[in-house]
């Protein structure tokens, strides 16, 4: 397994998940495996799939990406994508790969704003 | 620059598509590719690896560079699989015989300049895709 480290980091009720730059197919499954018991394990309400460092998205990493957003929100949880080059967002939409209902931010930092502000929205507060 | 490189690998494990991207990667770059065209040659050639992995088991991509009036890579996926039936169908976006998204082959073909499929049933499929610098 090359770049096989997933790291997932708990801050308050929101899991910030590091993808690998270039994770091979079971890597990529793994890791929608690990968020989703990490989901569970920590009662998180919120989830930051960080794409910085990842050069590459191809049909197999978006329909995961996707699918991981579906069963997070199946558990009650949200998730914002972050951190996605602009090189691999020219490519992922020509690909012709959709990741449209998913919630985007630049960096971590506007995806930890975007979480709390939704969060907050939910439970009744302003 | 008239650099030129050429290069093969075997596909037959899943890590082969990572390892086929890394080196794809590498040519791209010494050939002068800007950021996003890499990415484009390196998204393609995860698509089509991925396919010889998934659909015939195993088989080999080729690389080399192109020189002529316009330089360029060319990229070739051959594999002795199942081959496909309908070769403009399988080019038409969200068509798949597999759980896929039916987005590799006309993806990769947006993605590239030039983009040849010859496939014959029982035989095999060879895919050759070509991306030319612009200067």
């Amino acid at each position: 397994m090359v770049n096989g480290n997933i790291s997932v980091i708990k801050i308050r009720d929101i899991l910030l998940v590091t993808v690998p730059s270039d994770p091979d197919d079971g890597t990529i499954s793994e890791l929608q495996e690990q968020v989703l018991s990490s989901m569970e394990r920590h009662s998180a309400k919120g989830l930051i799939l960080d794409i910085s460092t990842v050069e590459t998205i191809d049909s197999f990493f978006a329909r995961t990406v996707s699918e991981t957003v579906k069963m997070v929100s199946l558990m009650g949880g949200l998730t914002v994508l972050s951190g996605m080059r602009a090189s691999v967002a020219i490519t992922t939409t020509q690909l012709g790969l959709s990741l449209d209902k998913t919630l985007t931010a630049l960096d971590v930092d506007r995806a930890m704003e975007l979480l709390s502000d939704a969060l907050n929205r939910s439970e009744g507060r302003t | 620059m008239n650099s030129h490189c050429k290069g093969e690998m075997p596909i037959d494990t899943e890590n082969d598509i990572v390892m086929a991207r890394k080196y794809v990667r590498e040519a791209a770059v010494a050939l002068g590719f800007g950021v996003t065209d890499v990415t484009r040659i390196v998204t393609a050639t995860s698509e089509l690896t991925r396919n010889i992995y998934v659909y015939a088991g195993s088989g080999i991509i080729r690389w080399h560079t192109i020189n002529g009036n316009a330089d360029g890579l060319e990229l070739i996926f051959e594999d002795h699989g199942p081959g496909i039936a309908d070769v403009s169908l399988a080019l038409k976006p969200g068509y798949t015989t597999s759980k896929g998204l039916g987005m590799g082959l006309p993806g990769s073909k947006r993605l590239m300049d030039e983009m040849e499929v010859l496939s014959e049933i029982g035989k095999g499929t060879t895919i050759r895709i070509r991306k030319w610098l612009k200067r």
